[in-house]
């Protein structure tokens, strides 16, 4: 019957407006957060910068060996991976898991074991479920990343480090390059690799004069170092995270309209179907009075 | 008039304080600490306490930090603190830095 497709397609329109209204909050709410992460971003980069500069002039004064710095062969390589919590974001936990899942077959082909440090929820779910160990997961981090959590997951790893129980340590995030482009990346975190160590020669040595000793300092500097590098790779995942989230939501309601008017269509073809119907119908039976 | 030298102060979460200054007074584990323009270079690290900042105008910054440390070369101070909150005055200075002493505590106990 016609009225019975009429009501089907009318309910069908209600359910994906509300759906709409959803997906437009989200849309929103990630947008209004995209500009803030980004913001953070930007701020965190001189303190970075500086810590580089002051590392750089440090070791070209002449401290080094620190364990930080240390190269051995590895054995275990740990793997920082920076997913999200919440799906809802398209292709943006995937293309990160997917990277470094890649990369724990190279390892795993090479000979070495992987211990993953997973912060979020969906990489924690995605390599528990395949039987990874995790050997630990951060969670509620990436909608707002704190100094302290950086701080805490530093800590984390830099002991595992001291301990031997890794001997390398890899980072993998989504790097925010513009609102419109984030791409999964790589960084290496331990050992640490001088930050541009090789440009140092041209400047020649500073004499500094220290206070307290130089090895003491870069004991001081080192950690920080780590923890900065850990915070802005929190950030930027952050950023790229609603920059994504955005981009979805913005696909799914666009979708949500579309349907919309294709099934208005459809209602409105059926209401005139049912009232044609209707006309024949009184019509006919009109005629027939008339004629008896 | 004191010859200026650019400052920065930096925290990971903003720059602090950035500016032309005309002398910046912190505190290192070995004491009290003035810089004046033309200081020998100099790599320390900072002391949770307020550091003093005079601008070229003759204003003052008083900053509450705690931890981090203290560049200076060829007339530019970097200030690279852990945290580092901008205050009223001296003694407000350092009741924030130890605030943000106990909060740093706080977060390490999470």
């Amino acid at each position: 019957m016609a009225s019975a497709q009429l009501r089907d397609t009318r309910r069908r329109i209600k359910s994906i407006e509300a759906t709409k209204k959803i997906t437009r909050a989200m849309e929103l709410i990630a947008a209004s957060r995209v500009p803030k992460a980004r913001g953070r971003v930007l701020n965190s980069k001189p303190y970075t910068s500086k810590l580089i500069e002051v590392i750089e002039n440090v070791s070209a004064a002449g401290a080094g060996g620190h364990t930080l710095l240390e190269r051995r062969d590895p054995k275990t390589v740990g793997l920082l991976i920076v997913s999200s919590d919440r799906g809802l974001a398209g292709a943006y936990a995937s293309n990160i898991i997917r990277l470094a899942e890649f990369r724990i077959r190279e390892l795993d082909r090479e000979g070495k074991d992987v211990l993953i440090y997973a912060v979020g929820k969906k990489a924690q779910s995605y390599f528990r479920y395949r039987g990874y160990r995790i050997e630990q997961a951060y969670l509620g981090v990436t909608d707002t990343p704190g100094y302290g959590n950086a701080r805490a997951i530093a800590n984390t790893i830099m002991e595992a480090y001291a301990r031997k129980r890794v001997d390398a340590v890899e980072g993998f995030f989504t790097r925010f390059e513009s609102a419109l482009t984030q791409t999964p990346a790589r960084i290496e975190l331990l050992p640490i690799t001088p930050p541009g160590a090789s440009e140092s020669e041209d400047k020649g040595a500073v004499s500094y004069e220290f206070e307290p000793s130089p090895n003491e300092i870069l004991d001081r500097l080192l950690p920080r170092y780590v923890e900065a590098v850990i915070f802005s790779m929190l950030l930027e995942a952050s950023a790229s995270e609603h920059s994504a989230r955005r981009r979805a939501m913005k696909a799914a309601t666009d979708n949500a309209e579309e349907l919309i008017n294709n099934l208005t269509v459809r209602a409105n073809r059926a209401r005139q179907a049912e009232i044609t119907t209707a006309i024949t119908e009184i019509v006919g039976g009109a005629e027939a009075l008339a004629e008896s | 008039m004191a010859k200026a030298f650019q400052v920065d102060v930096v925290s990971p979460e903003a720059t602090v304080w950035s500016g032309l200054a005309t002398i910046v007074i912190a505190r290192t584990p070995e004491g009290e600490l003035g810089v004046m323009a033309d200081h020998e270079p100099l790599m320390g690290a900072l002391a949770t306490g307020p550091v003093v900042i005079e601008a070229e105008s003759g204003e003052r910054t008083t900053i509450g930090v705690y931890g981090g440390f203290i560049q200076v070369l060829d007339n530019q101070v970097t200030l690279i603190t852990d945290r580092a909150q901008i205050t009223e005055d001296h003694a407000a200075a350092k009741e924030a830095a130890q605030a943000l002493a106990e909060e740093a505590e706080e977060d390490d106990d999470e």
